[in-house]
């Protein structure tokens, strides 16, 4: 014989039952979020279980090996010591939360302030900053090519974002649903540069990781959201090759399908939304991908399933056929994808 | 024997592919990447990452023999240490394509 009990019957226990009817309850919601999806259960944690509403950071340092997360060397509230990247690790990460608590009310990536933990000088000569399911991760550049990845903010935004792409749409990282991904943490870390300089939307640079590159790199940025393809164009490290159009869009197995070449396209239809609707970018644009991120979409979307669920988000914020609505509507247009309401 | 490595991904997304002569590595190494060749079923690899992870790098490995060639394709999360070696030393040691 077998019982099954409804998710709202399991929802009612774990918020009124007993301790142990709790746990029960909590562990069947556990098991259906994996069917259905994280958001179903992440608010009925933090009524569940006290959690901190306070800021919390942990950086490391690999001393230059390649094991994580290294030495501590510095917790929230210590002293400032480490030097320059432990500073920017910590700082950044801390302007991270606060664009995201006081914008969207958002506590830390899981919303149960989860602590924000961070490695720096990983790995010799390395190119790169990454996050890898728990924690971020900076390399200090090889002094040819790059500087260190701790040096501008959007970095570390982009990073986190990642984190809260992983506990709310869960988007895969492969083909569009993965330059979504990328997109999103382009899109995020760039607000937090914004919020953080108090920049509108026709101030702000639209640009990803300006100061990565050496002086002997010809290029300003890694990324341009405004003009993507424009961002360097090098001898050594060739030219930006990302698209603004779908009509450029480009079809490659390397790099899990181009996440980071074809998330041009879906920056870009973020940077004429929050242009055409003006003020500061985070206010209306970013609600509207927020929301997109947070409460709609799911693992495998493409472009245009973005397109329309941006586009039904700010109906629903602003009204149908609203100023809103019809920037969203227009800025993936101009990007090549028509937003289909049905 | 000639082996490439190309590796993808990564916060800027830029990709690198070094090549090199097979006989012109270490000893060690030459063995590592002379048993690619021979044995199919030795890093045969999943290319996997962890739940949510992001900007990590990619690999594809190539290595060529006349008309016989064996691609192994890899995340920086399930290179063996055997691989990690290979990769570092000829992305120091080669030049790039």
């Amino acid at each position: 014989m077998c019982f099954i009990i409804p998710e709202y019957m399991n929802k009612n226990i774990a918020e009124k039952g007993s301790k142990k009817q709790k746990e029960q309850a909590w562990k069947n919601l556990v098991l259906t979020e994996q069917l259905r999806g994280r958001r179903l259960v992440t608010g009925l944690m933090s009524s569940m279980f006290s959690v901190s509403d306070k800021l919390d950071r942990t950086i490391y340092d690999a001393e230059n090996t390649e094991n994580l997360p290294g030495k501590l060397v510095r917790q929230e509230g210590g002293p400032a010591k480490g030097g320059k990247t432990v500073t920017e690790a910590y700082d950044y990460s801390g302007s991270t939360y606060k664009f995201y608590k006081e914008i969207f009310d958002r506590n830390s990536i899981d919303t149960r302030g989860m602590r924000l933990d961070s490695t720096v000088h990983y790995g010799e000569d390395y190119n790169n900053a990454f996050w890898n399911g728990t924690q971020m991760v900076y390399g200090d550049g090889d002094g040819e090519i790059f500087e260190r990845f701790t040096k501008s903010i959007d970095v570390i935004g982009h990073e986190l974002t990642h984190g809260v792409t992983q506990y709310e749409a869960a988007l895969e990282y492969e083909g569009q649903a993965g330059a979504l991904n990328e997109s999103f943490s382009d899109v995020f870390g760039s607000l937090v540069k914004q919020y953080a300089l108090k920049q509108k939307a026709d101030r702000a640079d639209w640009l990803i990781g300006v100061g990565l590159f050496t002086n002997k790199i010809k290029g300003i940025a890694l990324r341009s959201m405004k003009e993507p393809g424009s961002a360097y164009n090098d001898p050594i490290i060739g030219k930006d090759p990302q698209p603004g159009h779908m009509k450029n869009y480009v079809k490659t197995t390397s790099d899990n399908g181009g996440v980071h070449i074809n998330s041009g396209i879906p920056n870009r239809a973020f940077y004429l939304a929050a242009m055409e609707l003006g003020g500061y970018a985070w206010e209306k644009a970013g609600r509207i991908w927020y929301i997109t991120l947070t409460e709609r979409l799911r693992e495998r979307p493409d472009f245009q399933r973005a397109a329309n669920l941006t586009f039904a988000v700010a109906g629903s914020l602003y009204d149908k056929n609203s100023h809103e609505q019809n920037a969203v509507k227009k800025a993936w247009d101009l990007v090549g994808i028509k937003v289909k309401t049905k | 024997m000639l082996i490439k490595v190309e590796r993808s991904g990564g916060f800027a997304g830029i990709p690198i592919s070094n090549v090199m002569d097979v006989n012109e590595l270490p000893s060690k190494l030459m063995s590592i990447a002379k048993k690619i060749m021979m044995d199919k079923k030795s890093f045969s690899l999943p290319k996997s990452y962890p739940k949510g992870a992001a900007d990590h790098y990619t690999y594809k490995i190539s290595i060529e023999d006349g008309e016989n060639r064996r691609v192994v394709e890899c995340t920086q999360y399930d290179t063996t240490d055997d691989l990690k070696s290979l990769i570092k030393y000829i992305e120091k040691n080669s030049k790039c394509e």
